[in-house]
């Protein structure tokens, strides 16, 4: 899947993933577009909307450039909020974050 | 307070946000795109249809309510407010004031128009829509009486609704025991909310704790990431919530968000959630899981992740059916969602403005202070005269106590005047209906630009203005303003454009109406005034003096009589009603570019601030209003002209002098200037006199008592009052005195000329 020039790399979320927060996580994920990305989110501990926001635009994007993107590992709170406003990061998990 | 009073009271509210409706169309039609007048235009119709529903008033709920659902549209931006969709919304804004005033007055209303409308407006709703961007179930409730079958095609489908529910571990085992309501709930945060530090998801978990909650987020308006931003708020949620509090309960846990976001609460019927079981396939999600983390605390109690599947999978779908039939079970609710869109309204305004608190009160309870401190003023004058007369020293205490009475009685006159103050504001937007109406059947097209709206003066003022107005707007466009194709011709716009303006001057408010049509046919006029021998065939008229002929009783210029205008009682009745207003009307006009009429109105027909003066013996009161200053004629500055005419000499510029005394018939000959005192008038054409009085006697403020109620017009002579010592003055009509002394007599004066 992955092109052969990529090379994956990896993103950890902040703990508080608030307003501020958002626009620092659209310029990382900005910045590393077109390569594989795995996601961790182990630290998360507050998750807002906007960040939701951006990272669902960014797992589209990466869908689209036909690049990997998955959560390595999920905080709990990271789960519940996902699950609580109704999106779904089932297909985004890693394997070994899979419970 | 019983029903009716309560009723009276949605009426009047009803009236209020009708005028903000309108106002708000108004700004949208000129551009205006700011997204906080789409929402008062939407609170506006939302209230209405609330407080109705609470009545039972269906015409009018269904109205509102497809109306709502339009501006709806606007106000998500799925509908662009152009011109055309503007006018078919001022049309259903009058409309719904029909249907307004039919259930206060009873009366019925224009149905096929309605009819039309609510197609008209539907089309729109629907036609740039796409369905499934669209709320559940707006649209079949207009037609409440259809059957809810009338939904093929449940949103919900479209949608791909994916209700996730999840529970607290105990949930009830059996709903159907106690009737628990569904409420759904459609959240779209604006960037606002964020930006405000607001959390959409805090809001969820909210509700979420309020009962067993179905989620579904919305991502389609999310655009790629590079193209996003993001403080953007592009995710939105459609959430069913079962819990006990109700509609009630999840409205509060939005109270603080309601206006940053795109808001849609409803209730479902539990009892036939559960009739309608596994019909529709629904793509579902059970995660269940343990709130707990999402705490503040953020104690990390390991949730059991057992599924708690509940069977209500299909509550959307028979949500969205059953709307349609249990409007007026939702009457009730309705009413309560517009009290707390209305507090919530009021709350977003008070923190931005910090608006005052208004209370309502009974004009006539107005009218009785203003009455009573009518009397105390009466009655402060005539103490303070007896004491200064019985007081030899001038420095008792008394004295003293007697000039801060005054000056709280006056205090107290003026905070009472200012309750009875009112903006020109509803009567302005009254005449924007009229000239739509007008302009409707006559074919014509215009634009009314209103100016000055927020211009107050009294109520009673305000009250009787909207008649004559009526009529001379109705006259300005069935008359003045020629057909489009005449004016492109002409090389106008063929839109014509009517003017109405309101302003202060010189303490009076002047209200112009102002058209671009064709002017007064001197001509025609004039023929007109010779067939119905109101002039000799060979009089000889000034321009002024035929454009004045129009104010006489029975005149009519338009070739043929129509059902607007033309019945030949129009300005005559325009003249008296607004002369009965202590006012004076006149007109201009230009052959081509149009007629202007200006009428000027007293700000309060109950008080006056007057100079009091001596004529010939008579005490008289020039309003204070009038005058620009007073001073000694010396000798020198006094200038013969002409045979009885003097001017006088004003820091190197000439006013004529008028003879208040020899106009008035107070005596035969002229006054010696030198004796007397001039009083510097503005009058209204905007040029200057000096008015010639015997001496001043002081300033006071005077009650106004009409000499025409009590006694009979008196030329000149504006009103009378009661001073302090119990007589009676005249208070002076300086514009027609001015008036006189341009050599017409006062007689004249109320036979011929408007400016009486």
């Amino acid at each position: 899947m992955a092109s052969k020039k990529a090379a994956q790399k990896n993103l950890s979320l902040a703990p508080v993933l608030d307003l501020n927060e958002a626009t620092v996580l659209h310029k990382q994920l900005m910045g590393l577009k077109g390569n594989p990305l795995v996601i961790d989110a182990s630290a998360v501990e507050r998750a807002g909307a906007l960040c939701a926001q951006v990272l669902m635009a960014g797992a589209r994007s990466w869908e689209e450039d036909k690049q990997p993107f998955t959560f390595g590992k999920v905080s709990d709170p990271f789960m519940k909020t996902m699950q609580l406003i109704g999106v779904n990061i089932d297909h985004l998990l890693a394997q070994e974050a899979r419970q | 307070m019983d029903m009716n009073e309560i009723k009276e009271i949605f009426f009047q509210e009803c009236e209020e946000q009708l005028a903000e409706l309108e106002s708000g169309l108004l700004k949208l039609n000129d551009g205006d795109r700011d997204p906080e007048t789409v929402n008062a235009v939407f609170r506006a119709v939302h209230s209405i249809k609330g407080g109705a529903g609470a009545f039972g008033l269906d015409d009018l709920v269904s109205f509102a309510h497809v109306f709502e659902t339009t501006l709806d549209c606007v106000r998500s931006n799925k509908l662009e407010p152009t011109q055309d969709v503007l006018k078919v919304m001022l049309k259903s804004a009058d409309v719904l004031a029909d249907l307004t005033n039919a259930a206060r007055d009873g009366g019925s209303v224009d149905e096929a128009r309605s009819r039309t409308l609510i197609r008209e407006l539907e089309a729109l709703a629907h036609g740039e829509v796409p369905t499934a961007a669209e709320a559940p179930a707006p649209k079949p409730a207009p037609k409440a009486a259809a059957p809810a079958p009338v939904i093929e095609k449940p949103p919900v489908n479209d949608e791909g609704f994916q209700p996730i529910p999840f529970s607290f571990g105990d949930f009830d085992e059996e709903p159907a025991a106690h009737y628990v309501p569904t409420v759904q709930v459609d959240f779209k945060p604006k960037k606002d909310l964020y930006a405000k530090g607001n959390e959409a998801v805090l809001l969820l978990r909210d509700v979420s704790r309020l009962g067993e909650m179905s989620v579904y987020c919305d991502m389609d308006s999310l655009p790629p990431l590079d193209k996003m931003d993001p403080e953007e708020a592009y995710f939105s949620w459609k959430i069913s919530v079962t819990t006990d509090r109700g509609e009630d309960g999840v409205r509060s846990v939005f109270e603080f968000a309601e206006w940053d976001c795109d808001l849609d609460i409803r209730t479902i019927e539990e009892d036939v959630v559960g009739e309608v079981t596994d019909d529709e396939e629904l793509p579902m999600q059970p995660v269940p899981f343990d709130l707990s983390m999402l705490d503040e605390s953020g104690s990390a109690a390991g949730g059991e992740d057992e599924p708690a599947v509940v069977e209500s999978d299909a509550a959307a779908a028979v949500a969205a059916a059953e709307t349609a039939t249990k409007v007026s079970q939702a009457a009730g609710r309705a009413a309560e969602n517009a009290k707390a869109a209305a507090s919530a309204a009021s709350a977003a305004q008070a923190s931005q403005t910090a608006a005052g608190q208004t209370i309502r009160v009974d004009l006539d309870r107005v009218d009785r202070l203003i009455n009573l401190v009518g009397e105390l003023v009466i009655n402060q004058a005539m103490l303070s005269q007896s004491v200064v007369e019985n007081d030899t020293n001038g420095t008792s205490s008394i004295n003293m106590g007697l000039e801060e009475l005054q000056q709280l009685t006056r205090e107290i006159q003026d905070s009472v005047m200012a309750i009875r103050a009112q903006p020109v504001k509803p009567v302005f937007q009254r005449m924007a209906r009229t000239v739509r109406e007008i302009a409707d059947i006559t074919g014509k097209s215009v634009r009314l630009i209103t100016e000055g709206e927020n211009t107050e003066v009294d109520k009673t003022v305000i009250d009787k203005l909207a008649e004559p107005l009526t009529h001379m707007i109705r006259n300005a466009v069935d008359h003045g303003l020629e057909m489009p194709e005449k004016r492109e011709a002409l090389g106008k716009n063929p839109e014509g454009t009517v003017r109405l303006t309101a302003k202060h001057r010189s303490g009076r408010i002047v209200i112009e109406l102002a058209d671009d049509g064709a002017g007064i046919n001197r001509e025609k006029v004039r023929q007109k005034a010779i067939d119905n021998d109101l002039i000799a065939a060979d009089a000889n008229l000034s321009d002024e003096e035929i454009d004045n002929l129009i104010f006489h009783a029975g005149f009519s210029t338009a070739d043929k009589v129509s059902d607007l205008s033309g019945r030949g009682v129009g300005m005559d009745v325009v003249k008296r009603s607004i002369q009965a207003l202590g006012g004076r009307i006149s007109i201009s006009s230009k052959p081509g570019q149009g007629s202007v009429f200006t009428m000027s109105l007293p700000l309060t027909l109950a008080v006056l601030d007057g100079m009091v003066v001596t004529v010939a013996g008579q005490t008289l009161v020039v309003p204070l209003t009038a005058i620009v200053e007073t001073l000694q004629p010396e000798a020198p500055a006094i200038h013969s002209f002409g045979a009885s005419q003097r001017l006088i000499s004003i820091r190197n510029s000439f006013c004529p002098l008028v003879d208040v005394g020899r106009i008035l018939n107070f005596r035969a000959t002229q006054a010696n200037p030198i004796e007397g005192v001039a009083l510097l008038v503005e009058s209204e054409g905007g040029g200057q006199r000096a008015l010639m009085v015997d001496a001043i006697q002081g300033q006071r403020q005077v009650v106004i008592k009409s000499l025409e109620a009590n006694y009979t017009h008196v030329p000149g002579i504006a009103a009378a009052t009661i001073l302090g010592d119990g007589r009676v003055a005249l208070i002076l009509d300086v514009d027609a005195v001015v008036a006189a002394s341009r050599g017409q007599s006062l007689k004249q004066d109320i036979s011929l000329a408007a400016t009486g």
